[in-house]
């Protein structure tokens, strides 16, 4: 336990002298302004775009559309942000030869991996909660509709998804012996759970669905309940995939 | 120069979004400046990347371009 505070409080000192959670919650908040801007310039892009001529008759923007571009910055941009980021994470402590002095000295190979992994987590949930909030903030302000009633429920599966993300970058991290392998393992993936998801009676208990469904939720389409299934197999995949870094990490040459 | 209608609309969104571009190309222009070792690439093609390229330059930078060294 004494070990994973001292390596944790290590890899918080690391990512702020890296500032590489600087970039992330600066990057998460220009999401988070993005989003409600780009769903209000929207419609005012089209109108410039295709002139006078044509007659269009765009629907006004509602809180929806704010929450789509949400979900659509944060899922097709933000989590690969914390992958590139944290793609080394492991992997570059070994390549640096940092960790050979701490081992031999008693500490534990295991709390490095649970020190890592519990940093990138947080980050990520921090990031997208301060995202969240700060989109929630100017949506309320700028589209005061009742069209999106549960905005919180919809968050859950999203954060779920980064935990399972977070053990996914730690573990690609471990197996590889630099940073471009551990972002090709991640992505790559990613790019396959997306694939699977295309098969109807996988999806239920594809991971990556949680991060399809957010908005649908939000409007009360679909219940979080016809979620359990793909959440608790992403939280068992977490589970299995942090156990594995921690035994390919103590089978490591450092 | 004349500012656009639709930036004066939404000033509450641009201003914020603005200071923030602003500041992470700030922070990634003086590490550029301040240490001239990097994986590759050199001290003009770092300097382009982050002030012209948004956002996106200072991430590759501090990610792939900057040294190792303190």
């Amino acid at each position: 336990m004494k070990d994973i505070y001292y390596f944790t409080k290590k890899e918080l000192l690391e990512v702020w002298r890296t500032k590489r959670l600087l970039i992330l919650l600066i990057v998460f908040i220009i999401f988070g302004i993005l989003s409600p801007l780009m769903a209000k310039l929207t419609p005012e892009i089209l109108k410039s775009s295709f002139g006078s001529e044509i007659q269009l008759t765009i629907p006004e923007p509602t809180s929806i559309d704010s929450w789509v571009q949400f979900y659509k910055n944060i899922t097709q941009m933000g989590i690969y942000i914390l992958v590139i980021l944290y793609s080394n994470s492991v992997s570059g402590e070994v390549s640096r030869g940092s960790l050979t002095n701490l081992v031999t000295k008693g500490l534990n190979r295991s709390a490095v991996i649970t020190s890592k992994y519990l940093v990138i987590a947080m980050q990520g949930v921090v990031a997208v909660c301060l995202s969240f909030s700060i989109t929630a903030a100017y949506t309320a302000y700028y589209f005061p509709d009742n069209n999106s009633p549960h905005i919180v429920i919809a968050l859950v599966p999203l954060l779920i998804f980064i935990l399972f993300l977070s053990a996914l970058i730690v573990f690609g991290s471990a197996i590889s012996s630099n940073s471009f392998a551990g972002l090709l393992f991640t992505i790559t993936t990613i790019a396959l759970f997306y694939l699977m998801n295309l098969f109807e009676n996988i999806s239920k208990f594809n991971p990556i669905s949680l991060i399809g469904e957010n908005v649908s939720i939000l409007q009360g389409e679909t219940q979080l309940n016809e979620q359990y299934w793909a959440m608790s197999i992403s939280l068992l995949a977490t589970i299995f995939l942090f156990s594995a870094a921690i035994s390919v990490m103590n089978k490591k040459k450092l | 120069m004349e500012i656009p209608e639709i930036v004066l609309d939404n000033l509450l969104l641009f201003i914020p979004l603005i200071l923030l571009e602003v500041g992470l190309m700030i922070t990634a222009l003086i590490h550029v400046l301040k240490h001239p070792d990097y994986k590759f690439g050199n001290k003009l093609m770092w300097i382009l990347i982050v002030v012209f390229i948004q956002i996106i330059g200072p991430i590759v930078y501090f990610v792939f371009g900057r040294g190792e060294n303190e």
